[in-house]
């Protein structure tokens, strides 16, 4: 109480909120493994939005992006009991998973990378988000990793959107902007290398 | 490149590379994926937002076996509320359309009567009408006037004339000198008053007497009831 007094009124309440919100997210998960009727409702009112504005802006069709969200969820539904309620951070997961049915399914219409929905499969299983800052998603977080992305030059942020929403690898982006795969790799290494050192002093402050 | 290796975009050789790491417990690997995965949440939340249709969230909840009732209860209600104002329109409709009916017809017999009016007055007005009474003298009514116009024809106006009664009718009849009466058209009373005009030209000088008889609601070609009205015209 002491550390709140100290701390100007915005910040606290920034604090509480993500408290409240992590608190909330290990109930929930707790509720689904339960498989309570309303936690269902509840999960989609925290991350509905947020996984449909994903998807949306990677398949730019909101008749697909409806059934992608929907398996979304319902992937998340049928996996939750393999998923850390103490330590897991929901809300990057089911992002994830909704990032990767988005991107499994440009993959499929595009006919590019057969395998690639296996791999996607493998990078989204709730035991990889055990050991993840919970308050990944956190408001002060993703204001200052959005602050760095904005900060990028056009090739960095345009590499870095070809990688989270179109799904593309480096020699795929080399091909799509005619530009040499080691010119590519750069931008994306140093652009990874900004996003990852806002993270990194969000974290300590 | 942990971050591309969890986005499953890296090159075949650097992903064998990580995955060989992971597998054998590589504690800064897996720090590093945590990591990494955290960042690409962070970035994926940078999308646009985007509001989804209501339907999304009860067929989501229908898919996992949860009755969402929604606002399917409002439109239902909306539905009813809109049914009764419809009926209700209708039936407004209805009687408004009753009501212009009502008053087209009584403008048309208004116009009808204005009409006979001023016919009436032009009888009068005319130095050729020739003008003949009826009912003087007698106790019980009616009383009035015929006038003769040999082109406008004949103008009968009658005071204390009741009505005909049900199924009944006023008949005027020409009746020419030494002749058959000729039938002169119908009328009805308004229970005090009536007027009456038989237009077209007349032969004046060659008619008796104008009458009235009381007939069926149709008419007759003869007199079939007592005289109520006979104006004798005089030479």
């Amino acid at each position: 109480m002491l550390l709140l007094k100290l701390l100007p009124a915005g910040l606290a309440f920034a604090i509480l909120q993500v408290a409240l919100r992590l608190a909330d997210d290990a109930d929930l998960v707790r509720r689904l493994k339960a498989r309570e009727p309303h936690a269902m409702n509840d999960l989609y009112d925290r991350y509905g939005r947020l996984a449909y504005s994903l998807i949306c802006r990677i398949v730019r069709n909101p008749s697909t992006a409806e059934d992608l969200v929907q398996e979304t969820f319902l992937r998340v539904w049928n996996r939750v009991q393999s998923f850390d309620a103490e330590r897991g951070a929901l809300g990057a997961w089911v992002l994830t998973v909704a990032r990767n049915r988005a991107i499994d399914h440009l993959r499929s219409v595009d006919g590019r990378m057969e395998a690639g929905a296996i791999d996607l499969d493998h990078l989204e299983r709730p035991g990889l988000f055990a050991k993840l800052d919970s308050a990944a998603l956190a408001m002060d977080r993703v204001r200052r990793l959005k602050s760095a992305f904005e900060k990028l030059t056009p090739t960095q942020r345009q590499v870095i959107e070809l990688a989270y929403y179109e799904g593309m690898s480096q020699t795929e982006m080399a091909e799509r902007l005619k530009q040499p795969l080691g010119t590519v790799k750069t931008w994306t290494r140093s652009a990874l290398k900004i996003l990852r050192d806002e993270l990194a002093e969000a974290a300590i402050a | 490149m942990f971050e591309l290796y969890a986005l499953g975009v890296l090159e075949p050789a650097e992903k064998t590379e990580i995955e060989a790491h992971l597998a054998r417990g590589c504690e800064s690997c897996s720090h590093a994926l945590a990591s990494a995965l955290a960042l690409n949440a962070g970035v994926f939340s940078f999308a646009p937002p985007v509001k989804p249709r209501g339907r999304l969230r009860r067929r989501l909840l229908t898919s996992v076996g949860v009755h969402y009732p929604g606002w399917g209860w409002v439109w239902a209600a909306g539905a009813v509320c809109l049914l009764l104002v419809a009926a209700w329109l209708g039936v407004e409709e209805r009687r408004r359309s009753f009501e212009l009916a009502d008053a087209r017809r009584a403008l048309l017999d208004s116009n009808g009567e204005r009409d006979r009016l001023t016919q009436a007055l032009q009888f009068l007005s005319d130095p050729q009408t020739r003008p003949a009474s009826f009912g003087r003298g007698q106790t019980a009514p009616p009383r009035g006037y015929v006038f003769l116009h040999p082109q406008m024809g004949v103008l009968l106006i009658a005071s204390n004339l009741p009505a005909a009664g049900p199924g009944r009718t006023y008949e005027m009849w020409v009746i020419p000198k030494g002749g058959a009466p000729q039938p002169a058209g119908l009328f009805q009373s308004d229970g005090m008053r009536a007027l009456h005009i038989l237009s077209g030209p007349v032969d004046v000088s060659a008619i008796g007497t104008v009458a009235v008889t009381i007939e069926p609601a149709a008419g007759s070609s003869r007199p079939t009831m007592p005289i109520i009205i006979a104006a004798p015209i005089g030479s």
